[in-house]
């Protein structure tokens, strides 16, 4: 099972397709948490997440922007996804009953 | 600015190399100010630093090895270190070339060696277990050294004595650099010369050998994990 901050960085990875990489993958789960996400803790989770055959990383392009660095890129391998899927499922049985969970389904609901 | 940018790139040494400038690259790209940009580098450092002793590796190099065997090699090279007085003394008060001859070939020669292989296998397997904690390795050598180099009073013999072993440690440690290992037939070789050097010099009481059980133990060790073939570098 995945933890929560490994399954934010495979969903940002996901979503992100070709243009995954640290920076990128750290700034869409901030904007999406709304907390801080630190280098520290993004870098060595995407290094448990590759020792776990879940994720892909390679260096990539330098750009101008990034002062001449390289990029980490990064991909969600097929293992990844089927555990991204599997933890995104145990959430949403769980959160079935939850008042926050019905609230949501009524509030789109409504929406529609 | 810029010189807080120094200080950031100074921090980000302590990464390997593509991941210093995976990290730079993302802290320029968020425009991150040099503060918190030095402080996402050193949190980096640290996790990686805490990682390495997830293993047992680095405990036992720093702690099962480098530590106690530091202290037992001193006191090798200090007993090794009394026996270049003995052989003076019998070149110049005992008549016969032949006695000295016999003297080296039985005693300073295999201890000599004995030294030289127990050190070199000390930095070896020291650097074999803990290639990226190495610093807290030499610390854990370094510290009993100076613990003894305090309390040093020979008048015969120079403080340096002490410090015989770290020459053949020191070569152990450069030739495990980059993930080297000795062959198989080497580090075989290696451990049962050893055994047979002490058989050969030392007397038989369960102490002497519970002493250089400590000292032996990481020729053996480099024995068990030598590659059949050795590596190419």
């Amino acid at each position: 099972m995945l933890g929560e901050f490994e399954y934010l960085i495979l969903t940002a990875a996901a979503g992100l397709g070709d243009q995954a990489y640290g920076a990128t993958i750290r700034e869409e789960i901030e904007a999406a948490t709304g907390r801080k996400c630190s280098i520290g803790a993004l870098y060595t989770t995407i290094e448990r997440l590759e020792g776990k055959g879940l994720l892909e990383s390679w260096m990539g392009e330098a750009t101008a922007q990034r002062g001449g660095r390289s990029k980490r890129m990064v991909r969600v391998t097929g293992e990844g996804v089927q555990a991204a899927k599997g933890f995104y499922d145990a959430i949403t049985r769980i959160s079935s009953g939850a008042s926050w969970a019905a609230n949501r389904s009524q509030m789109s609901e409504g929406a529609s | 600015m810029r010189a807080g940018w120094f200080w950031v790139e100074a921090a980000s040494r302590l990464l390997a190399r593509d991941e210093r400038e995976a990290v730079l690259g993302d802290l320029l790209e968020a425009d991150e100010r040099a503060l918190p940009a030095l402080l996402s580098v050193l949190g980096l450092v640290a996790r990686r630093e805490a990682q390495q002793w997830k293993s047992w590796k680095p405990w036992v190099a720093s702690f099962g090895l480098a530590l106690p065997s530091s202290f037992l090699l001193m006191g090798f090279s200090v007993s090794v270190s009394w026996m270049f007085p003995q052989v003076l003394h019998s070149v110049l008060e005992i008549e016969p070339k032949t006695n000295l001859v016999l003297y080296c070939v039985r005693h300073l020669i295999p201890q000599l060696l004995m030294l030289t292989g127990c050190a070199f296998a000390y930095g070896f397997v020291v650097q074999m277990l803990s290639r990226r904690t190495l610093w807290v390795s030499a610390t854990a050598c370094f510290v009993p050294c100076l613990f003894c180099l305090t309390r040093f009073r020979s008048e015969s013999l120079s403080w340096v004595c002490l410090f015989l072993f770290l020459v053949p440690a020191a070569w152990g440690v450069r030739e495990a650099l980059g993930g080297r290992r000795l062959g198989v037939h080497a580090a075989i070789g290696l451990a049962v010369g050893l055994i047979v050097l002490q058989t050969l010099t030392s007397n038989s009481s369960w102490l002497n050998w519970l002493f250089f059980a400590q000292l032996l133990w990481p020729a053996w060790y480099m024995a068990a994990v030598a590659p059949k073939r050795v590596q190419q570098t």
